[in-house]
């Protein structure tokens, strides 16, 4: 019996331990594989619901996205240079007897819709003395030009010097950046 | 052939190598006959030696018949450079007989001598152990110390009769034709063929012939006597068939021994063997025909009988001796009453007559793997294949696996990609919360185009109505912990009245009224502050009406819708709308992103 135990150790146990270690090695290289593997189907996963947010997100502000540049220009410019320009655009447009600035000021500070926000802001009191109708085409082009003037504030009186025009006192709140 | 060394001088690894040769390079592993007995094997060669001549006849187990076989010479028991010629004719016959195998029987009749064991060994319960031993180490048997292993061979032959004064005895046969079955096995071991041999001695073989050549009952002692040319063997068996004595008699040149006569009777008296039954067993063609005669003298009463062969089972055509045919047919036990006595049952089934005296060396077998170790070498190779079915099949299953991996769009999917969709939705996210910021706060929700609009609608032109102030302001209505900010908005206008706006001041003075004042209003500017149909809106109106204190009646024709003092009644309208911080036009509270 003196080769019993050879070809138990190198017929039998060698080649198992062998083939064991290579399947063994096998299966590791799988594991790690798979684990690779899940972890990229996880980030693809995640990717492709990004992407289908960012599509879904894309598609809901796409339409404003025209209107972002422009707000950013606007936005962009001095707020008073802006008003200033714009007023005198609606002013040259409408007839003198129908339409006048009687004043500007810019008070300190933030009022109306700005009181309790975060943002930016600055405020601008104009007065002028106007037909009822014409005022309101002002208001329209200057409102229009001016998404970011939001009304804080406006009284109507009579004009003590004109039966036909108004004296009218607005105060806006303007947003800034 | 291959050059194999000891075992014992390898190391495992050396071991496992020369085993592995073995088994590629012969046929031991798929040959059983390696490892058989030459009486299993279907042919075989039956050659007797007596002294006188040699014997050789070939038996196929298969077909049952006999045939002469290679002639071989006595000298080549001394001559070895006669065997391989021998040799080769054996190999060719069993090759032309078409066997995969041949066992030779080497049937020893030409010595045949028996000595006692040592008195301390006269042990029943040590017979395994003392046969074992005797092969070994005769001398720790034996109770002649000048005994060479080197020289002969001994056997153990039991005396099973209850009484016997002695467990057993040795045979003793020189080792003469052991060179002669070294040289054969050799040979077949050069050419990769089973050559197996078996020394037997002749006399024990015959002896098991009396199972059948005594077919009545054993009533009485039995006494075979086995004449040889050389020797003549004496057994004495009691009434029951168990053996008692053997005993040889050398004839030293003469026909018979000279003490035959006197040998015989004075150890059945010995034996207090009353009254024998004989049996003469004529083996050889020498044999004294007055040799009955000679016997009888001292059993005058018995009636000896002469085994003639002629009339027994054992007649077969071309074989002269006896013992060929008994050794092929030592498995079939006769159904005789002496053939069931102790004694032949374990002469037989023990295989204490047919033993070996010339076998391969202890050292000699150990060069190869036995039965055992060839099967588990066989058994090894399989298992190798089996682990590498199983591993390949394993690494084929991980490589299908990683493949349809591989396959998958996710494989090649980058970390890098998705740090760009990530990076992609935290952009147009934040593009998402700006615009909606920007979009939140550009709302218009406060605007003054629409609030003189709203003017309009209320007290339109020629209703009745002359409206001396009008002033409207925004505040905010903060919640603490809220996103977004809540706001009032509110209107105070005082001016007069006629009679017929009355009752359109006490409809605006209703939240129907006032509402669908609103709504028209958002309906005509498309400014949704003023839809009053959400619920996180309210609207509250309040209207107070005075007599005109300046009034002064006169024809409704003649009225200037300027002159106050044609209005009857004056009015203040106090018009307040709450937004609630969930309502979507709240503004948003934190800084733009």
């Amino acid at each position: 019996m003196f080769y019993r135990q050879s070809i138990i150790v190198f017929g039998f146990v060698l080649p198992a331990v062998v083939c064991g270690a290579v399947t063994g090695g096998g299966l590791l290289l799988k594991s790690k594989a798979v684990a690779s593997f899940q972890q990229k189907q996880s980030l693809h996963k995640a990717s492709l619901a990004n992407n289908r947010n960012s599509q879904a997100i894309e598609a809901q502000i796409s339409q404003k996205r025209a209107h972002v540049d422009r707000w950013k220009a606007l936005l962009d410019k001095e707020m008073k240079n802006t008003l200033t320009s714009e007023l005198k655009e609606i002013s040259d447009k409408l007839p003198a007897k129908e339409f006048t600035q009687t004043a500007v000021e810019w008070p300190n500070g933030s009022g109306g819709l700005a009181a309790a926000s975060a943002q930016n802001s600055s405020q601008v009191r104009l007065a002028f003395r106007a037909t009822y109708r014409a005022m309101q085409k002002a208001f329209i082009e200057l409102e229009t030009r001016m998404p970011q003037l939001q009304l804080q504030e406006i009284k109507i009186d009579p004009s003590p010097s004109s039966a036909s025009t108004l004296n009218f006192q607005v105060t806006y709140t303007a947003w800034e950046k | 052939m291959v050059a194999n060394q000891h075992p014992a001088g390898l190391n495992p690894l050396q071991r496992f190598r020369q085993a592995g040769a073995i088994l590629r390079g012969t046929s031991r592993a798929s040959n059983p006959a390696w490892y058989q007995s030459a009486l299993d094997l279907d042919l075989q060669l039956h050659l007797r030696v007596d002294g006188t001549a040699v014997e050789s006849v070939l038996y196929d187990r298969k077909t049952k018949t006999w045939s002469a076989g290679p002639a071989l010479d006595d000298t080549c028991a001394t001559d070895l450079a006669l065997i391989p010629a021998f040799a080769a004719q054996v190999l060719a016959t069993a090759r032309s007989a078409g066997a995969s195998s041949i066992g030779i029987v080497l049937l020893i009749a030409d010595e045949f001598a028996t000595s006692e064991l040592k008195p301390e060994l006269d042990n029943p319960g040590a017979l395994a152990e003392l046969r074992g031993t005797i092969e070994n180490e005769p001398k720790a048997v034996l109770d002649d110390a000048s005994v060479s292993a080197e020289e002969s061979s001994w056997r153990l032959i039991p005396y099973p009769a209850a009484g016997s004064e002695t467990i057993a005895t040795t045979v003793c046969i020189s080792r003469r034709w052991a060179s002669f079955l070294d040289e054969l096995r050799r040979f077949g071991e050069e050419n990769n063929f089973p050559i197996i041999t078996r020394a037997i001695s002749a006399p024990l073989i015959c002896l098991l012939a009396l199972g059948n050549l005594k077919t009545d009952a054993v009533t009485r002692p039995l006494i075979a006597i086995l004449p040889y040319p050389r020797f003549t063997v004496l057994a004495f068996f009691n009434e029951h068939g168990d053996l008692r004595l053997l005993r040889t008699l050398q004839h030293r040149g003469q026909r018979r021994p000279t003490n035959l006569r006197h040998a015989t009777s004075t150890t059945a008296a010995a034996l207090e063997l009353a009254d024998p039954e004989i049996f003469l067993f004529n083996v050889g063609d020498q044999a004294d025909p007055q040799l009955a005669a000679d016997v009888q003298i001292v059993f005058p009463a018995t009636s000896i009988r002469e085994v003639q062969w002629q009339e027994t089972p054992y007649r077969t055509p071309g074989v002269s001796s006896p013992e060929p045919v008994i050794a092929a047919l030592i498995s079939a036990a006769p159904e005789t009453p002496i053939a069931a006595s102790h004694t032949f049952t374990v002469l037989r089934g023990e295989g204490w007559a047919a033993q070996d005296f010339l076998p391969v060396s202890p050292e000699a077998a150990e060069y190869y793997p036995s039965r055992g170790e060839m099967k588990l070498l066989r058994s090894a190779r399989y298992a190798r294949l089996a682990f590498a079915a199983a591993t390949v099949m394993a690494l084929a299953w991980v490589g299908l696996a990683m493949f349809q991996m591989i396959r998958q769009p996710e494989w090649s999917f980058k970390s890098e990609d998705a740090q760009f969709g990530k990076q992609m939705l935290a952009k147009v996210t934040g593009d998402k919360t700006r615009i909606e910021h920007w979009d939140n706060l550009l709302e218009d929700r406060s605007k003054a185009w629409a609030t003189m609009e709203l003017l309009s609608v209320m007290f339109p032109e020629r209703s009745g109505f002359l409206t001396k102030t009008f002033a409207h302001s925004v505040k905010t209505d903060p919640a603490p912990g809220q996103a977004k900010i809540g706001f009032i908005r509110e209107w105070k206008i005082t001016g007069l009245a006629r009679e017929a706006a009355l009752e359109r001041l006490a409809a605006l003075n209703t939240r129907d009224g006032i509402s669908g004042v609103f709504n028209e209003v958002a309906q005509l500017t498309g400014n949704q502050a003023y839809r009053a149909d959400l619920p996180s809106r309210s609207l509250v109106v309040n209207v107070r009406t005075l007599e005109n204190s300046s009034y002064k009646p006169g024809p409704e024709d003649e009225m200037n819708a300027l002159d106050e003092a044609t209005y009857p009644f004056s009015f203040d309208l106090t018009i307040t709308q709450r937004f609630e911080s969930a309502d979507p036009m709240a503004v948003i509270a934190a800084k733009a992103p």
